[in-house]
């Protein structure tokens, strides 16, 4: 593949991503607004805009890792450029039906989409529920090709053992040495082609029962565990794919050693690709039919496959910034505090995946704190600390950001800040999805207020961030 | 090309007649949730609004009229039925409101006296000028007839929380289980329901046999795991052919 063309992909979709996410924020801020009694929403109108952003956030920030491995992966194997141009167009025509459903259809059921709520009773166009299930499926096309197009190109190179780097288990020194960015790629890839597999299942089952007239019903509960089987993997194994650009990147931007695949890495990130596949259960703790062995599977579940990988990389990163002189650019201040954000928000799904605290946390707002802890102060960091040093490559020079601190500053307060609101109401028991708090949540409209102002700071470092890498990424076009 | 094939998408998606499938009646989920009104009632204790009442214990409120040739009897009589079987120790009142606005509160106490509801003074009959709010805050609508000089109406009883809140309804003639889960809602205790299996319900996870309450697991659970088989196939199938791709790529090299 021309270099050339990569970058220009790469750069194509680093605006698509960038110019939806801050238009996503801003339906977030909306949101908040609206909770805190700030600025009207009709109830659809709201839960629209809930269902266009989760969704929205969940699909750019899946695909954001896989631009990262995408571009970094050329650094180890042959990657087709096909692969990436087939999964964007694919990315925006799913996108723009999704949002056609919601805004125009006001199809409104959230991203999980609440099986059965829209089959049964719908409150919006009819034609908007069809329609959102099949953005579903171009999007899943888009990715599911792209995912083992990838993993193709891996084992073309690596055998599937030196892929998951078996090999580093048994011997210190093994003569083929699997760089970390390969083990936690195939990790990541595995998952979400199994993801989407789970994903074609649901749609498939989805669309029977929708077109059978009544005479196929769906059973509730295994809807229920497909759809978290398909969205909670998908939105972890997104988060690994920043991980693995913060692998390849971070001690290469701090002047430091890269990192290397050691027997416990190896074993950290082989357990997690095994536990994540049943950590999903943890969702259905308030569902009484589901055997307790698998809720208790779940909470084991949990554990084992965040812990491993969370202690191996905040141990590395650990010894990489530990009394050595680093050289702070934009890139590693972005991975420091995703690692940041990463583990508070690990603790906080932690703390919600045990069961005894799950009776009192379930569908509050502390849900939405631990996902966008480690989403929006995590995965998002991780990715936009590549999308920087990427832009900076097609500048041709990793120069020092301008006012930095300011932009450093801007995202911790705002971004901490926006989900700290969420956690004092998660701990105060307000319930999430809700568009208006009724009085007896006396402190929740202020809560949502003040997440709305924290948010908006988060923003204004988005967009410093996005005009400085926008910039830059102009470049990769008329770069010869 | 991508558009053209968009638009189709689209106009297939708005021509294609298909019913969303209602399996369920709706009717008991409306209003869940959401305040009943305060009205005023005129009872014969005197004049009160309903929050009087929530306020010092949860209430079940049945709605009726006492010229009623059709329902409204039976159902009184079969919910003071139940309450006796029932014999709750929850603390809770009984509030028959008259939906008609011609029904005098001499009426309702000659009613309760025809059937002998209020014998141990839980039950308190009310009507008032406010019933259009009532009703609508329940989502009852009563529709005169004016030819059979009756309302046509559903039997409901409305289950209401210490804060007004309505908790559960029921419509219709209903045994003493589900009076037991209304009383069970109203002090704000979980009800777990689940639908069981049903003829087209082909995947469910579970079977259950209503003669001994066991459930075993069923195909609907292996369905869980297809995922898994077909991926890991996938991911083996691929292992087995890049051994080929990466002699070929070898070869290459050394040629
Ligand atoms: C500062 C940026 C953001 C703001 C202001 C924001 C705001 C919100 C708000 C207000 C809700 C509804 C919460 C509730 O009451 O349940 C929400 C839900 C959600 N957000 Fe964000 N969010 C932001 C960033 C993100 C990011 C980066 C992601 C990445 C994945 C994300 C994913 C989601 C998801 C999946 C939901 C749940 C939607 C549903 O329940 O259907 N958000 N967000």
């Amino acid at each position: 593949m021309s270099a050339q063309s990569l970058k220009k992909t790469t750069a194509t979709w680093i605006i698509v991503i960038m110019t939806l996410f801050i238009t996503a924020i801003i339906f977030g801020i909306l949101m908040r607004l609206n909770q805190g009694n700030d600025y009207k929403m009709s109830s659809p109108g709201f839960y629209a805009t809930m269902t266009t952003h989760g969704l929205t956030m969940i699909a750019i920030w899946s695909v954001a890792g896989m631009v990262a491995i995408n571009y970094l992966l050329t650094r180890y194997i042959k990657v087709p450029n096909s692969l990436s141009v087939f999964a964007l167009v694919f990315t925006v025509i799913g996108a723009a039906m999704l949002w056609y459903a919601t805004f125009v259809g006001q199809f409104h059921a959230g991203w999980t989409f609440l099986y059965p709520l829209p089959l049964v009773k719908i409150a919006w166009a009819k034609w908007a529920t069809p329609l959102f299930f099949f953005s579903l499926v171009v999007l899943g096309v888009g990715w599911l090709v792209w995912s083992v197009g990838l993993l193709v190109q891996i084992l073309k190179k690596y055998s599937l053992k030196q892929a998951f780097a078996w090999q580093h288990l048994s011997k210190k020194e093994p003569e083929v040495k699997t760089p970390p960015l390969i083990l936690i790629s195939t990790v990541s890839l595995i998952g979400i082609i199994l993801s989407l597999i789970v994903a074609v299942i649901l749609l498939a089952l989805t669309f029977a029962e929708y077109y059978s007239g009544g005479a196929f019903v769906n059973d509730s509960l295994l809807m229920k565990n497909l759809i978290y089987f398909f969205g909670h993997t998908i939105a972890n194994e997104s988060l690994y794919l920043g991980l693995a650009a913060l692998y390849e990147l971070m001690p290469e931007v701090s002047s430091r050693p890269k990192f290397k695949t050691t027997w416990y890495v190896a074993l950290a990130w082989n357990c997690t690709m095994v536990f994540i596949l049943t950590a999903f259960f943890h969702h259905l703790y308030m569902d009484f039919v589901q055997p307790l062995g698998l809720q208790m599977v779940g909470q084991l579940a949990s554990y084992f496959a965040s812990l491993p990988a969370a202690g191996v990389t905040a141990f590395s990163v650990f010894v990489l910034v530990f009394r050595n002189h680093i050289k702070w650019s934009l890139t590693n201040v972005l991975f420091f505090i995703g690692i940041m954000g990463w583990l508070i928000g690990g603790v906080g799904a932690l703390i919600d995946a045990t069961i005894s605290n799950n009776v009192a946390l379930h569908n509050t707002l502390w849900v939405p704190a631990h996902f966008h802890t480690y989403n929006a102060m995590g995965n998002v960091l991780f990715c936009l600390a590549f999308f920087y040093w990427v832009a900076n490559e097609f500048s041709g020079s990793q120069t020092k950001t301008k006012a930095q601190q300011l932009k450093t500053a801007l995202l911790l307060i705002g971004g901490f800040g926006f989900v700290l609101m969420f956690y004092l109401a998660g701990a105060d028991s307000v319930p999430r999805r809700f568009s208006n708090y009724p009085a007896e949540f006396k402190s929740a409209p202020l809560m949502a207020t003040l997440g709305a102002v924290f948010a908006t700071i988060y923003l204004i470092a988005i967009l410093l961030i996005f005009i400085e890498i926008l910039r830059k990424c102009v470049k990769a076009f008329s770069a010869s | 090309m991508c558009k053209g094939l968009f638009s189709l998408l689209i106009l297939f998606l708005f021509y294609t007649n298909v019913q969303a499938q209602s399996e369920y009646n709706f009717s008991e989920e409306e209003n869940i949730n959401a305040k009943i009104a305060d009205v005023q009632l005129n009872t014969s204790d005197g004049g009160m609004m309903l929050s009087n009442l929530y306020n010092t214990s949860p209430i079940l409120v049945a709605l009726v009229f006492s010229r009623c040739t059709g329902i409204c009897s039976p159902f009184l009589l079969q919910l003071s039925d139940n309450i006796r079987t029932l014999n709750s120790k929850e603390k809770f009142k009984v509030l028959v409101v008259s939906f008609d606005p011609i029904d005098s509160l001499s009426d309702l106490e000659d009613m309760d006296n025809r059937l002998g509801l209020n014998k141990k003074g839980q039950w308190t009959f009310a009507t008032t000028k406010q019933i259009d709010a009532l009703n609508s805050s329940v989502g009852f609508r009563p529709i005169w007839d004016s030819l059979r000089k009756q309302f046509d109406h559903d039997a409901l009883l409305v289950g209401i929380n210490e804060n007004g809140y309505i908790a559960k309804k029921l419509t219709g003639l209903r045994g003493i289980s589900d009076l037991k889960m209304m009383i069970q809602s109203i002090h704000n205790e979980f009800i777990p329901s689940y639908p069981l299996p049903r003829k087209n319900n082909l995947l469910s996870c579970f079977t259950y046999d209503p003669a001994t309450g066991k459930r075993k697991p069923s195909i609907g659970l292996l369905i869980l795991v297809l995922p898994v088989v077909l991926t890991f196939g996938l991911i083996l199938w691929l292992a087995i052919r890049s051994k080929k791709w990466r002699r070929a790529t070898n070869n290459h090299l050394a040629d």
